[in-house]
């Protein structure tokens, strides 16, 4: 690129900050680097028919004209050398890597055969498609799943689904924090330095911070948050419900509590001071080793300060007590007093677009049905609870499970969109074993996967930056995606797959005929608009509900504490019409009505015998400022930020073991043991080590190789328990990411860096 | 001289996202290892007492600057009309004794041994755009503008120097902070590769 550029220019109209030349196009539209999903808004860079740059998009709302280091990647990834192009068919053995060339249309029609013939001879429920995260095409194949008549859609069970369960089935709902209005936010288990930097509520709690609101940061390392909080709580990785359970202890005996909701909005206080009455902040101490005394400054921090939020992630979910912290953080935020009032933690009910959204797609209908709840392969949350929420869902470690033992049945296809299952769930070498024996696997990317030399058939598919689907609604605000560029190759996007998948089954009158133009616009039947008038407005379109938005209403308790449960009895969530300190319906289905503290698989406090040999706990974070969980370590201008997989240690730790930065070492747990780079990080406690998740990857450019996925590699699922029963919490299936390890200097390694 | 530009790094905002470092790459297509900006977290305490600070560090665009003062062929020069401190790529004959003269490590070498620098954008400013690095800023923790406008800035401070550096911050609240922002500053030199770098006070 020159440097330099030509020094008048003509004001083009969509022009905003875009450094361009002459001939260059420019696209606006969204970022699709951490998504699919409600995207910042970007300006992209066309020259000579080649995607070259992104650039802010001043109008979005979402991002307001701000990007985080990843949305620069976009070219790179783009046009990275492990894109796939073609559809693939394996002509060698499972894992051999031999494909050959296939058209989409020769890959679809094999999938379909597949399918066909195993929901003659097996039943539908013989298919399921993994789901990681929630992203925007689930809806297109769960739509898919619930037409063929499958259930089991496999929710990795680590994110937002098991919040939704412990909030909603303690308050009615899942209340949001209301950082604006808040005097002390809460930060608890998640990272929003870096999960969506430009499009999170960071910039929310920077401005509180600054008219002088308080931030505690609840987690085990010193993260950026954690580094601009106030108060630091540096919890042992896995054991948040004990030290939450610890904070009710405090609030309860020291009175801390608002007597009032307590008394007209609450079931069961009394039975709630009996259970946290022992489990005092000494108790929370030992489980914790957050010191007793700051558990009692925090607590007396929530109960007297006025308007507190808390803002939980998905750190919570990766434990054995998972649905218990939960249900923990949702009774304090109640019986302090701040439920859906100003500054708490407020119910969507009161606010925002008034309803007012695309039509969703998903089809519920297909799944609200005994026979899909009792078809369900490793129900994702107790069937009683099923569908629990738009769809039923089943484990996505459970679903690999069933192929190697057949209970209850074997699962026959396993479609992976978008997931890499040895990277982001427990137990690698049960999942590849599951991959080898599996009838039929197929995967769909963009990039070549952890374990695409596994699949049958690979379907590539088009970036965001290479679709002119879906639009995207946020907060009012609705836009066209549009495309960059062409595809690179014989491909289409991830919503067109699923239609012409579709088709192909029969299943055409359920898919908008096989049209994508009628599916959008069938989608936005709701707001007044057809895609192609919306495309007349390249930067998007407000929406706002018939006379305008309307102010946020307050103690909405009636009407949420009266909300239906999703699954199929429709009973009340809340059967007394106030929050459940003490729930009586996971009493009835035979839970524990009260929160309860479980143990990580192997732990300091609950596994002592194994602290000789493996004395640090290890956990790890999915979120950096480089990467999407498992992805994007082949993009070299991220690589550069964050070359080598490492492990966070104490400098203490680190003395203690001859250990200097950047020192090769093997981590070793029961399970496994990996290869990666000493980080000497002063902001992790000293008994804890912590990794980023999803390392596998190399990176051409930068000659960096790829990584085993099991021993001797640096994917830390590789160190966990897989044990259903030590490793998943009772109720809902979350899986710890807790394990014990110890940390060895490798000697020999010392000059390879 | 009319004006002199300059960048405000109000510290307490700074997340360590680096997304200022990845839109400077994009906007002048560096190499892999290039940094005209970087970013530089420094310590403080011992756990549980620890906490860290970031900042961003360009060139500063000295009043002074030592690069300017030992460049034998007059290829490095104080812009008059902003005081940006540019670079004459045709007048540069390589020979990297700026990238000694320089305290903050803000001149760095290709790998074809050609000078990289922080030019504030120029060809933004010219279309009467801001830098790129300071448009992205996720959180506005970093700023830019006049030395005057960046003086009248709420808490702001133009850090102190031989070279005159042309760098404001708003330090965070706590007496400690100034004192270990200097001392990272002092050190912003070390490594030569222009990675980001950890000082522990």
């Amino acid at each position: 690129m020159s440097s330099k550029e030509p020094k008048t220019r003509k004001k083009a109209p969509l022009d905003l900050s875009v450094k361009k030349q002459p001939k260059d196009r420019v696209v606006p539209t969204f970022c699709g680097m951490c998504g699919p999903n409600i995207g910042c808004g970007i300006n992209a860079i066309v020259r000579d028919g080649r995607f070259v740059g992104v650039e802010p998009l001043k109008e979005s709302p979402v991002s307001k004209g701000r990007l985080c280091s990843v949305a620069y990647s976009a070219p790179h990834w783009v046009y990275s050398p492990n894109r796939l192009k073609y559809p693939l068919k394996r002509v060698g053995a499972r894992g051999e890597g031999k494909f050959e060339r296939i058209t989409w249309d020769e890959a679809i029609t094999l999938i379909a055969d597949k399918l066909k013939e195993q929901k003659a001879k097996f039943g539908p429920e013989s298919l399921a498609i993994l789901g990681p995260a929630r992203r925007n095409y689930h809806a297109y194949f769960n739509r898919f799943l619930g037409v063929h008549g499958s259930p089991n859609y496999g929710t990795s069970g680590i994110c937002a689904m098991q919040r939704a369960f412990g909030f909603t089935h303690t308050l009615g709902g899942y209340p949001g924090p209301d950082v604006a209005h808040s005097n002390l936010i809460v930060i608890w288990a998640k990272n929003p330095v870096y999960a969506g930097t430009s499009k999170s509520n960071l910039r929310d709690i920077l401005d509180a911070k600054d008219r002088g609101a308080k931030v505690i940061a609840i987690k085990p390392t010193l993260e950026p948050d954690a580094a601009f909080a106030d108060v630091w709580v540096p919890v042992r990785p896995g054991t948040d419900a004990a030290l939450a359970l610890a904070y009710i202890h405090v609030i309860i005996k020291e009175k801390l509590y608002d007597q009032d909701f307590v008394d007209k909005w609450t079931y069961g206080f009394d039975q709630l001071a009996k259970h946290v009455g022992p489990l005092t902040p000494e108790w929370g101490e030992r489980m914790t080793g957050v010191p007793a005394s700051q558990i009692v400054e925090v607590a007396r921090l929530f109960g007297t300060t006025k308007r507190v939020c808390f803002d939980v992630g998905n750190g919570l979910e990766h434990a054995t007590s998972s649905s218990d912290a939960i249900r923990a953080i949702a009774i304090i935020i109640a019986i302090t007093g701040n439920l859906d009032r100003a500054g708490g933690n407020v119910f969507a009910l009161g606010r925002g677009a008034g309803g007012l959204g695309p039509k969703p797609i998903t089809l519920r209908k297909n799944f609200a049905k005994q026979q899909m709840v009792d078809k369900l392969v490793a129900p994702a949350f107790p069937r009683e609870f099923q569908p629990n929420a738009e769809t039923t869902t089943s484990a996505y470690y459970g679903i690999i499970e069933s192929v190697l033992t057949g209970k209850p049945y074997p699962v026959r296809t396993i479609i992976a969109p978008g997931t890499q299952p040895t990277v982001s769930n427990r137990g690698p070498k049960r999942v590849l074993e599951a991959l080898k024996k599996v009838d039929f696997f197929v995967v769909l990317d963009v990039m070549e996967t952890a374990e695409m030399n596994y699949a049958d058939v690979v379907v590539p598919v088009a970036t965001m930056y290479e679709s002119d689907y879906p639009f995207e609604f946020q907060g009012g605000w609705l836009m066209a995606r549009r495309r960059v560029i062409d595809p690179l190759g014989d491909y289409k996007s991830d919503y067109e797959f699923w239609i012409d998948l579709a088709v192909k089954m029969g299943y055409a009158e359920d898919f908008w005929g096989g049209s994508i133009e009628a599916c959008m616009n069938d989608q936005l039947d709701p707001l007044g608009i057809t895609l192609s008038k919306l495309r007349q407005h390249p930067l998007g379109l407000r929406i706002s509900p018939a006379g305008g938005a309307k102010p946020p209403t307050y103690e909405n308790y009636a009407k949420v504490f009266a909300t239906p449960s999703p699954g199929l009895s429709g009973e009340p969530l809340l059967p007394q019409g106030k929050v459940a300190l003490y729930s009586t319906t996971l009493e009835k289905y035979g839970y524990h009505a009260l929160p309860q503290w479980v143990e990580p698989p192997e732990s300091i406090t609950g596994t002592p015998k194994l602290v000789a040999k493996y004395p640090l706990v290890l956990s790890d974070f999915h979120t950096s400022k480089s990467y999407m969980a498992g992805w994007l370590r082949n993009i070299p201008t991220l690589r550069e930020v964050l070359p080598y997989p490492t492990v966070q240690i104490h400098p203490q730790a680190a003395r203690e073991r001859g250990l200097r930065d950047g020192d090769w070492v093997r981590v070793e747990s029961p399970h496994g043991s990996l290869k990666v780079k000493a980080e000497i990080y002063p902001g992790v406690r000293p008994d804890t080590v912590m990794m980023l998740h999803g390392w596998w990857q190399g990176c051409q450019e930068l000659g960096l190789p790829a990584y085993p996925l099991c021993d001797g590699g640096a994917n830390v699922q590789n160190l966990y328990s897989s044990d259903i029963k030590k490793a998943t919490d009772p109720v809902v299936w979350a899986m710890a990411s807790q394990t014990l390890v110890q940390v060895t200097k490798i000697e020999e390694q010392g000059s390879a860096s | 001289m009319s004006k002199q530009y300059g960048f405000l790094v109000n510290i307490g905002r700074c997340v360590q996202c680096e997304a200022c470092v990845a839109a400077c790459k994009t906007t002048h297509n560096l190499e892999l290892g290039m940094k005209w900006r970087r970013v530089i977290t420094y310590w403080h305490g011992e756990f549980p007492a620890v906490v860290n600070r970031t900042f961003t560090l360009s060139c500063q665009h000295c009043a002074r600057p030592a690069c300017v003062d030992v460049c034998p062929s007059s290829a490095l020069s104080k812009r008059a009309k902003d005081g940006v401190v540019v670079l004459d790529r045709d007048a540069c004959t390589n020979c990297k004794i700026c990238g000694d003269a320089c305290p903050y490590g803000a001149i760095q070498f290709a790998k074809d041994d050609s000078l990289q620098k922080c030019d504030f954008c120029s060809s933004r400013l010219a279309r009467g755009q801001a830098p790129s690095c300071v448009v992205t800023c996720p959180t506005n923790a970093l700023q830019f503008g006049t030395t005057e406008e960046l003086a009248k800035i709420s808490g702001a401070q133009q850090v102190e120097g031989e070279l005159g550096p042309a760098l404001f911050i708003i330090p965070p609240t706590r007496a400690w902070d100034l004192r270990a922002f200097r001392s990272a500053l002092a050190r912003a030199k070390e490594p030569s590769v222009p990675q980001a770098l950890t000082v522990i006070l």
